[in-house]
């Protein structure tokens, strides 16, 4: 499971967008993970067993803590945490603009950049059928390409 | 150029490479428009911007206290009868015998405990539907996850926000999810799947049961803090299989 971990915490930051709250998502997971393995059919379903059980793990936290919409203005430590190592100016842009993009958007993304998924396996995780996992991609990178644009031109 | 290539403009060009940067199709679209080339660059440049942003740092993993792996004990399921009031002595009765005779007509493909460890699993697996809503689903959506082949179901089950047909021990399998007082509530209706009696299921922060339905049986799995006996009640007079 060690492996899978650098993924799993990514995944988890990037949908709670808070670095605190990843490692004890994370930290659950695991734990979950490991008393339910004999639930684990097939090692090479591992990665994505894996970050269902994190997803889960991240809606579970968020039904308990009913946390308050993220003002990117105000943020806690662990939240800012998280956009504080960009190396460059504009790579931390780019960064802020994910975080500010909406769960439905950012969530296939990272899926699809960070975790190298298709579309199907998106669609798969997230319970949406492919046309929708395409729309919210093509949305996302469309805010993202705007932000890029608004910022070079202020 | 292929006939897809032809179909292809401008904004379906543009639509998929912003979706999938690494989109080869629309070969000959793109060999003549060069605003779609410049796009389609910008995009694989920004593309790899964004898997740099999105790079942060790790922190080294913290093994958790992992409890002693007892695979015996992984799932815990005691079989054993749950009602117990007159008037369910009296609906046991009649499931049970139902289910008795389909056993011996149609036999039993696995065993009660193979099947729910399967129903645990699957909701372990399908994190979509755990999803806190009070949207209902379509009457449509609701057709296709239980088509009239294999049940009826009217509305008294609750509010059902989630239906989808799955598949357990290789049969389709309505997934239903209504809303508990304690978060969603997930509903199996497995025609196909005969068990003796009623098998209680108990999960890591979800418990359930397994109810003989005639010749078939239905799983109502809930959060650990859910009373199920209400909604056991409602999907039972709300389900009528279709064979």
């Amino acid at each position: 499971m060690a492996v899978f971990h650098p993924d799993m915490y990514r995944y988890a930051a990037w949908l709670c967008r808070d670095k605190a709250i990843a490692e004890d998502v994370v930290q659950e997971a695991l734990l979950r993970a490991w008393k339910s393995l004999d639930a684990l059919r097939e090692d090479a379903a591992a990665k994505q067993w894996l970050l269902t059980i994190v997803r889960r793990e991240n809606a579970r936290y968020f039904e308990r803590r009913r946390l308050e919409t993220v003002d990117i203005d105000n943020l806690t430590a662990s939240q800012a945490a998280l956009l504080a190592e960009a190396p460059n100016e504009e790579l931390n842009d780019l960064r802020e603009a994910i975080y500010e993009l909406e769960d439905d958007y950012r969530e296939p993304l990272v899926l699809q950049v960070l975790m190298g998924y298709s579309t199907d396996e998106i669609g798969e995780l997230m319970g949406l059928k492919q046309g929708a996992v395409l729309t919210r991609l093509h949305r996302a990178r469309l805010k993202l390409k705007d932000n890029v644009a608004q910022e070079e031109r202020s | 150029m292929s006939p897809a290539d032809e179909m292809m403009n401008c904004d379906a060009y543009r639509e998929m490479i912003s979706a999938d940067p690494t989109f080869d199709g629309g070969a000959g679209h793109l060999s003549q428009c060069s605003d779609c080339q410049a796009f389609r660059t910008e995009m694989q440049s920004l593309n790899v911007k964004i898997a740099m942003a999105m790079q942060i740092d790790v922190p080294v993993l913290a093994i958790p206290e992992l409890p002693a792996l007892d695979v015996e004990n992984v799932v815990p399921l005691v079989a054993q009868k749950r009602l117990s009031k007159p008037a369910w002595f009296a609906l046991a009765a009649t499931v049970m015998l139902a289910a008795v005779i389909g056993v011996r007509m149609f036999g039993v493909g696995i065993t009660e405990e193979s099947l729910a460890e399967q129903v645990l699993a699957h909701v372990d697996h399908e994190p979509a539907a755990l999803q806190v809503s009070d949207t209902p689903v379509t009457d449509a959506q609701l057709l296709e996850a239980v088509p009239a082949d294999i049940a009826r179901l009217d509305h008294t089950a609750g509010l059902i926000t989630y239906a989808r047909s799955c598949e357990i021990n290789g049969n389709d399998v309505p997934h239903l999810v209504i809303q508990g007082e304690h978060g969603p509530v997930t509903i199996l209706l497995m025609p196909e799947e005969a068990v003796a009696e009623a098998v209680s299921l108990d999960g890591a922060n979800i418990h359930g049961i397994i109810l003989p339905v005639g010749t078939g049986s239905i799983a109502i799995v809930g959060a650990r803090e859910e009373k199920l006996e209400r909604i056991e009640k409602s999907v039972l007079n709300s389900v009528m299989w279709s064979t």
